[in-house]
């Protein structure tokens, strides 16, 4: 039996609000639409409390504390908003700006889907310029096709290696060295082609900078890119996917956020980034029926089938039902492999019948 | 994410076993123990020992700067061999100091001195080691929360830099709920400055063990870890040899050996237990607390070493003598001091002695004192108007210090204070675990700072320290960045006439 989290009621500025046992500050300061920034926070992943973004005061608490991670306590008093909190927040980003990549107006430059430090430098403003550290980074990664790492706009926030490793169960990168030189990195700073990555993407999807980023995707600047939601026809699983699109051409594959569709925020390599096949000259439109010329020619979906069902039934009566097999591909949901299987067994009278994904 | 079965904590001996950071060798230990590749490579960049092994290391802390380590490494460099410069030892009492690839002391200075034998003291350096575990069998004895009132009244606070009462921490462990729970050894002794539990696991290593026996008694654990800096090897054998010799009084309690790999932030309590697990050792949010939440997700008691080493002579004495021992604050105090003194070495006075105190202990003064660090770097610098002011947990605390490790450095007025700011800044930042922003970029923008002002002697070089070290302060994770700043803040506060630019 499950126990029922038990209510309990604490001050968050200044207003009473309810929560139930277990739950962090983050969560009751989002359900009251309190604007709480952050950087490593992300529901899939446990929290890890060390980018600092959303430390907010805590009365009884010498210092400032992570809402993501600190647990809430009845008749708590919570200040998101005190001036201890924003000169933390403003001095904080003063910061990491000093510790990253900088466009010609002084802002965390914009890279991927957007970069929410930046974001934060315009929402909540910062405290001195400070100069920059150039902090010696030592490891990067190789090529791949698929996955551009830019240390110098990266935060270090970690959801990149958690994701990898809590989401995903494939541990491929690592936070690796100390101090001003930590990076993310690979075993031996090998190429990701060369590890148990299986270019999900997972991790440019969670990054708050886009410091990762797709790489067929760099050179489209995301504000100009516009987003219909389709469904993913790699396989029958239906992920929901953002195809991001410019002059009508798929530039860049999104998930919805997690928590939303059945994928949860998650795509394979087949989803995110093989989207060349869309424009690809090689793809087939409409139907083709190869004529007597041995050329293929352009038909109706009717004049199509009806000559598939008969080249079939040709060799049926021909050489008999066994002479016949049917393999539906991977790309098929379970309805249409159950057709598949109903027009082999039923239609055509053979058990030969198979699925390409079934070993 | 790691095999069912993953062998983790064996990850750290299998590195240094394999080599440390070359190539191929994430990939081998990952095989041998079940975690991934990517993980282990994480672990062996983050330690200093397995991602430069093999190489002489010479300290570049600040009283081996101050006795002229920078000649050791010179020699190396003109030989062409290959050394590191680490920032600190641990043999402040013997600067300067250089060791070898396998961490024994070639080059060092007069050896350091200790308190001579005197069996009113509760640690006594100087006296013969006692193996006859009479304290254990005393305990054994005795009703437990006995035992609790005695501790209490002892006022024991740890000794390893927090000054936190050891009776709350011993009731905890033993309140969890029944199940596993773990005693922890804090010898990762790394604050520069600091190097008593060295002394003491070389000299008594057997108060250790069994202070250590009476914590894993009296909390219910049947294992226990003493974790030790890496660079210690002769403390190694002395408690290896001290550990067969007393196995037969300790009833089957299993004492295991873990030795570190370079990294002072694994001094901090959750890094040493992260260090344990074979992981990187950043440190972990607290709430919660190890004694509820600790290694290996069980109730874990963790101590200093000296903390522990107390313990016998409380049980056999009692807790009143042991705290009328203390001056200000309970008990007796292992001091180490080093720097510009005549005998530098680890000495044994009531808690609560001065400055001037300890150094008459040390013999005296080398040349005009002018600044002092009272408890390692992480408690900034002190004017000599401190010098008839207690060494104790509170009253430092009041003058913006802290008595931490009681690692105390005596600076002399031949030493420029932006010099000696700056080995210290240059000491945290090669230390922050870099997990968390403020001390990972702060660290590195407050040695920037001082390095700016020494060479261009432009006051606007420093203008942003204070809001620095506020930040720091205020937003980092653990005790490292919270105290990093405060050798640049101290300086320029009490000397400020050495900040004023060119
Ligand atoms: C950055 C940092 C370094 C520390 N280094 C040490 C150390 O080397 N040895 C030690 O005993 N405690 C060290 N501590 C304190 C430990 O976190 C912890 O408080 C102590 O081991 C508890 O034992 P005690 O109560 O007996 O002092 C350090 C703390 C911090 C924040
Ligand atoms: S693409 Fe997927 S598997 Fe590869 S590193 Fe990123 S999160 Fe891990
Ligand atoms: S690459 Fe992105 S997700 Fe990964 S640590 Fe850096 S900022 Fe965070
Ligand atoms: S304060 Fe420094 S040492 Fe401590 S967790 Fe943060 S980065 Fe690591």
């Amino acid at each position: 039996m499950t126990e029922t989290p038990t209510e309990l009621t604490l001050t968050l500025d200044g207003e009473q609000v309810h929560a139930k046992d277990g739950e962090t500050l983050l969560d009751v300061c989002r359900r009251a639409g309190k604007e709480v920034p952050t950087l490593c926070a992300e529901d899939r992943v446990d929290p890890m409390g060390s980018c600092r973004m959303c430390l907010v005061e805590v009365e009884g608490q010498r210092r400032l504390q992570p809402s993501c991670a600190f647990k809430v306590q009845a008749g708590q008093v919570v200040q998101t908003a005190s001036d201890k909190v924003k000169r933390h927040r403003q001095l904080l980003l003063s910061m990491y700006l000093a510790d990253h990549e900088l466009d010609e107006d002084d802002l965390p430059r914009e890279r991927g889907t957007g970069n929410q430090l930046r974001q934060h430098v315009l929402d909540h403003g910062t405290g001195p310029k400070l100069p920059a550290i150039n902090a010696p980074r030592e490891y990067r990664m190789e090529n791949n096709p698929y996955i551009h790492f830019d240390p110098e706009a990266c935060v270090l926030c970690n959801l990149c290696v958690r994701y990898c490793d809590e989401v995903e169960a494939v541990s491929a990168i690592t936070l690796a060295g100390r101090g001003a030189k930590t990076t993310i990195a690979t075993a031996d700073q090998k190429g990701l082609l060369d590890t148990t990555c299986e270019m999900c993407g997972g991790c440019i999807a969670v990054c708050p900078t886009g410091a990762m980023t797709e790489k067929p995707s760099l050179a489209s600047d995301f504000r100009e890119e516009e987003v219909v939601r389709s469904t993913c026809n790699f396989c029958g699983v239906g992920c929901q996917v953002n195809l991001h699109t410019q002059d009508n051409k798929v530039v860049r594959v999104t998930s919805p956020p997690a928590g939303e569709t059945v994928n949860d925020g998650n795509l394979c390599i087949k989803g995110r980034f093989s989207m060349e096949f869309i424009q690809h000259e090689d793809r087939l439109t409409q139907p083709l029926v190869r004529g007597d010329d041995g050329a293929l020619h352009t038909t109706t979906w009717e004049n199509a089938l009806k000559v598939a069902a008969q080249g079939l039934m040709g060799v049926k009566e021909k050489y008999g039902a066994d002479s016949l097999g049917f393999i539906s591909s991977s790309r098929c949901t379970g309805e249409e492999n159950y057709l598949l299987q109903k027009l082999s067994r039923a239609a055509f009278g053979t058990n030969n019948c198979h699925q390409c994904a079934a070993t | 994410m790691q095999k069912h079965n993953a062998n983790r904590p064996a990850v750290m001996d299998l590195l240094e076993h394999h080599g440390g950071l070359a190539p191929g060798v994430s990939a081998k230990v990952s095989e041998e123990t079940g975690v991934p590749e990517a993980d282990i490579y994480g672990v062996v960049s983050f330690y200093t020992l397995l991602a430069k092994p093999g190489v002489a290391r010479v300290c570049q802390g600040i009283s081996c700067a101050m006795a002229g380590s920078d000649a050791l490494a010179d020699a190396l460099q003109a030989k062409g061999e290959p050394y590191e410069k680490v920032s600190c030892l641990g043999y402040c009492d013997q600067a300067p100091v250089q060791i070898d690839k396998d961490m024994e002391l070639t080059k060092h200075g007069p050896r350091g001195s200790i308190t001579p034998d005197d069996p009113a003291l509760p640690i006594n350096l100087g006296g013969q080691d006692d193996a006859s575990y009479s304290a254990l069998k005393a305990f054994e004895g005795m009703d437990p929360d006995a035992f609790l009132d005695q501790l209490q009244g002892s006022g024991l606070q740890g000794r390893g830099g927090a000054g936190f009462p050891a009776w709350i921490k011993w009731k905890a462990v033993r309140n969890e709920p029944i199940g596993t729970r773990y005693v922890v050894v804090n010898a990762d002794e790394g604050e520069p400055g600091t190097f008593k539990d060295r002394e003491t696991m070389l000299r008594r290593p057997h108060r250790l063990i069994e202070g250590l026996a009476i914590a894993c008694k009296y909390v219910g654990a049947t294992t226990a870890y003493i974790y030790l800096r890496g660079e210690f090897p002769a403390p190694r054998r002395a408690l290896e040899l001290a550990l067969a010799k007393a196995r037969p009084h300790l009833g089957g309690l299993d004492i295991r050996l873990t030795m570190g790999h370079g990294a002072y932030i694994c001094g901090e309590e959750t890094a040493l237990l992260e260090a344990i697990e074979g992981k990187r050792g950043m440190p972990r949010l607290k709430p919660p607390y190890p004694t509820q939440v600790g290694l290996f997700g069980e109730p874990t008691l963790i101590n200093n070493v000296e903390t522990l080493a107390c313990v016998p002579e409380i049980v056999l004495r009692g807790g009143d003598w042991f705290k009328n021992l203390g001056k200000t604050e309970a008990g007796s105090k292992l001091y180490c001091i080093s720097g510009h003194v005549e005998k530098a070495g680890v000495y044994e006075l009531p808690l609560g002695a001065t400055l001037n105190e300890l150094v008459q202990a040390a013999g005296g003064y080398v040349g005009t004192p002018k600044a002092f660090s009272p408890g390692g770097a992480s408690s900034g610098f002190l004017p000599m108007e401190h010098a008839d002011t207690p060494l104790d947990f509170k009253g430092l605390t009041k003058v913006g210090s802290m008595l931490g490790s009681a690692g105390v450095v005596v600076l002399n007025d031949t030493v420029d204070m932006a010099a000696a700011v700056r080995w210290q800044q240059i000491f945290f930042e090669d230390e922050s675990c870099g997990q968390c922003a403020p001390c990972r970029i702060g660290c590195r923008m407050q040695r920037q700072a001082i390095d700016a002002f020494i060479e261009s002697g432009d006051v606007a070089s420093l203008e942003h320290t204070e809001d620095l070290h506020w930040e720091m302060e205020e937003g980092s994770i653990c005790g490292l960045g919270m105290v990093a700043s405060l050798p640049l803040l101290t300086a320029q506060k009490h000397f400020p006439s050495e900040f004023e630019g060119s």
